[in-house]
């Protein structure tokens, strides 16, 4: 039977574009902050688990080693953790089991990044997350995969970009009392996102939130550690997680699904059987506006779809029915990844405290779900929070509404007990910082194609488009695999699928990696073949940009034979076909 | 199951980097470790009276007790050699014509140890616990730069 766990402090630094701390400074700022809210210090701490997303942002390889001491992990146990964007929520749920299971009585979770060192962009760290032999040749940009994931959801579900962008304005605005906050805005219209630069459609420079450098740390404790730390502590109900395929192409784009998976599991342990009503505050991950819509589905507190009529309805709202962000997300406080997902836990657990300040929702909220997501777009982390007085296994807690307030409420702490270091580097200063270096990691690679994709690749060279059948599920699966990740068998024979598809969602993509503008756009798709259960990311041409659709009707437009080498540019892109035949 | 490659030399490979490189500034402590040994030629440490514990360079904090720390313990020119190495060959394998020494030293007032290069090493062998001291560019050459040491040189 695993341990009663609590949260008991947390700290975070601001969020800045560039921090003249290294991230040594920024773990120590955070974590220090973090304990000294609970009154404990270094010798409190039994073991620390720590985040930070990849390596090639920071520069620093074995980048846990690195910020440890910042961490307070000196001569303690010690583990990082990494799950992409998932990272921040997961290292609280990683501190969770290392109290849970007996381990450790007080745990520090650590989440840092430093996003600014990378040059000219850090997206240039994420270019190998897209399969190198099947995708890189096409020139992806990053913002392709939430371009594309955006673009189905609205298509799908028949919204407006209107219906996107009142996200970013509530989370710019919930943001505007933040003292950590890079970027809120408390006059931000819904005008103001449309009216943003188009990166690649329907992404708009307003819908993203940008890089930053940031850490959060929060304190982790077994139950009678709390109870001796602090009179309100906030406890770990429920934690889950899970992942979806990599096959990003093949997958359900419209439904996090591994959101879903994550959530059941992190209420069937919290005993959360009707999320709506149990559930009266939100920090869903919001990198992009649409994700948080499409995380508060996967979080089963909307039907899918619905989640922007709740928007519009000012159910999300910070004196709304079911407030979401309040702390102001990824789009208002800012987006230091790993740091990001930590700050959704240390939010909710200023909240559920009554400590938020300013930005504190009203009523009194006694229960919180917290998530994040990352890694190929396919990772769901969920931790479910709630602080004394919620019966575990109760099926209708009432949700919180102001007129229990006078009733109930916890003392507000008028000062929250943030770090307020995070000291902002302007471009001349980080240009001319003494001391300064600069490197780049010499690494040159060789990918091979593998079995699968090799003979993928040969057919491709002769004009053909292979799948492989998995009898076990019966789907025929492109990009072939060797093996059926469901089945987890080795699949049965080679099948020749037809060159036509339909577009599956598009982006018009103006940027590059770099976000240096493109002199034509680009227009990336997924397209589901005809003959299969798959599908591949590849670009569209023939077709002006404005006369793309979902669903619309395509074929493959091969190169000459000669000059064909056995790579996925031997298809030249997918043009619209005329259907009917 | 998995068919066999005949032809491993026809195995179809694509190459490919990671196209980043990195801007390292030297943080809050790093600043004014790099600005005194720029502009007086000195090492700053940070001194942790708690811990009793002198680090070197100047950090913000101190990784054994979490104290807040001040970047103004002047530390060194003179230390002691904690170990040292004598480099053949270059990062690709090649041999060196001047073979280069590398050498761990504890400055005088710090418990921490700085990794530089080992100048002036005359005829007499290294030997581990040997005296020894920074030696610093002319002011005029210093820029804000690891480099602006030149090495630690054997004095006795
Ligand atoms: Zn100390």
């Amino acid at each position: 039977m695993a341990r009663r766990v609590a949260v008991v402090g947390a700290g975070m630094t601001k969020f800045v574009r560039r921090a003249q701390e290294t991230g040594k400074e920024l773990a120590w700022e955070a974590s220090r902050a973090a304990l000294d809210s609970c009154e404990l210090t270094l010798d409190d701490v039994d073991a620390v688990c720590l985040t930070s997303a990849p390596d090639a942002f920071d520069g620093v390889h074995m980048k846990g080693e690195y910020l440890s001491d910042g961490a307070g992990a000196f001569g303690k146990p010690f583990i990082r953790t990494y799950v992409g964007g998932g990272s921040g929520v997961f290292t609280a749920i990683q501190a969770w089991y290392t109290v849970a299971s007996g381990m450790a009585d007080v745990v520090l979770a650590v989440a840092e990044e430093k996003m600014s060192s990378t040059q000219p962009h850090p997206q240039g760290a994420f270019l190998t997350i897209f399969d190198n032999v099947l995708e890189r040749p096409l020139g992806p940009n990053l913002l392709w995969i939430f371009a594309l994931e955006m673009n189905r959801y609205m298509s799908v579900y028949d919204l407006d970009k209107r219906d996107i962008a009142q996200i970013a304005v509530k989370n710019k605005r919930n943001a505007a009392g933040h003292p950590a906050a890079l970027l809120g805005q408390s006059d931000i219209t819904v005008e103001d996102v449309l009216g943003s630069e188009t990166l690649a459609w329907p992404v708009q420079r307003l819908d993203v939130s940008p890089i930053s450098d940031g850490a959060v740390a929060v304190v982790v404790a077994s139950e009678e550690a709390a109870r001796r730390i602090t009179d309100r502590p906030v406890w770990i109900d429920g934690v889950g997680w899970n992942l979806d395929t990599t096959y990003w192409t093949n997958r359900d784009l419209v439904f996090p699904e591994y959101v879903a998976n994550a959530a059941r599991m992190a209420y069937d342990m919290a005993g959360v059987t009707e999320p709506r009503k149990q559930i009266h505050i939100a920090e869903p991950y919001d990198p992009f506006d649409y994700k948080e819509l499409h995380h508060l589905e996967g979080l089963l507190l909307f039907e899918p779809g619905k989640a922007p009529e709740a928007a519009r309805d000012g159910v999300l709202n910070r004196d709304g029915d079911l407030p979401s962000c309040p702390s102001g997300g990824l789009l208002g406080v800012g987006n230091p990844i790993a740091a990001a997902g930590l700050m959704k836990i240390a939010e909710l657990y200023w909240q559920l405290r009554g400590d938020a300040g300013e930005r504190q929702v009203p009523g009194t909220p006694e229960r919180g779900v917290a998530q994040a997501w990352g890694d190929l777009m396919q990772v769901g982390t969920v931790v479910v929070m709630g602080r004394d007085g919620v019966s575990r296994s109760s099926g209708s807690s009432p949700p919180a509404t102001s007129d229990t307030v006078a009733a109930t409420s916890l003392p507000v702490v008028q000062t929250p007990p943030y770090a307020t270091a995070g000291h902002p580097l302007s471009d001349a200063q980080f240009r001319g910082a003494v001391g300064a270096v600069d490197h780049a990691v010499d690494a040159r690679y060789e990918w091979d194609a593998g079995v699968a994709v090799g003979r993928f690749l040969d057919g491709l060279a002769e004009g053909r488009i292979l799948g492989r059948e998995c009898r076990g599920c019966g789907r025929v699966l492109v990009p072939p695999r060797m093996f059926c990740e469901r089945c987890f068998r080795a699949t049965d024979s080679w099948v020749d699928v037809r060159h036509s598809g339909s577009v599956e969602t598009f982006s018009i993509c103006h940027v590059a990696w770099d976000m240096t503008p493109l002199d034509e756009p680009q227009l990336p798709a997924v397209i589901s073949i005809d003959g299969s259960d798959g599908g591949f990311l590849h670009v569209l041409g023939e077709v002006a940009p404005d006369d793309v659709r979902v669903g619309m009707a395509v074929e493959a437009v091969w190169k000459p034979e000669v000059e064909r080498t056995g790579s996925i540019l031997d298809i030249a892109y997918f043009r619209p076909r005329a259907t009917g035949d | 199951m998995l068919e066999k490659l005949e032809r491993p030399d026809e195995v179809r490979r694509w190459k490919g980097r990671i196209p980043v490189s990195h801007r390292y500034t030297p943080g809050v402590a790093g600043d004014v470790f790099f600005t005194a040994l720029r502009d007086r030629g000195v090492l700053l440490g940070s001194r942790c009276d708690s811990c009793d514990y002198t680090y070197v360079p100047a950090r913000l904090f101190c990784e054994r007790c979490f104290a807040e720390l001040s970047a103004d313990a002047e530390v060194g020119p003179g230390g002691r050699l904690v170990s040292f190495t004598i480099s053949y060959t270059g990062l690709e394998g090649e041999p060196l014509e001047q073979p280069v020494a590398i050498g761990l030293v504890r400055p005088d007032g710090a418990d921490a140890a700085i990794v530089h290069r080992i100048v002036e090493t005359g005829d007499e062998p290294l030997e581990i616990g040997q005296r020894m001291e920074v030696v610093v560019k002319p002011d005029e050459e210093r820029t804000g730069s690891i480099h602006d040491i030149d090495g630690f040189r054997p004095t006795g």
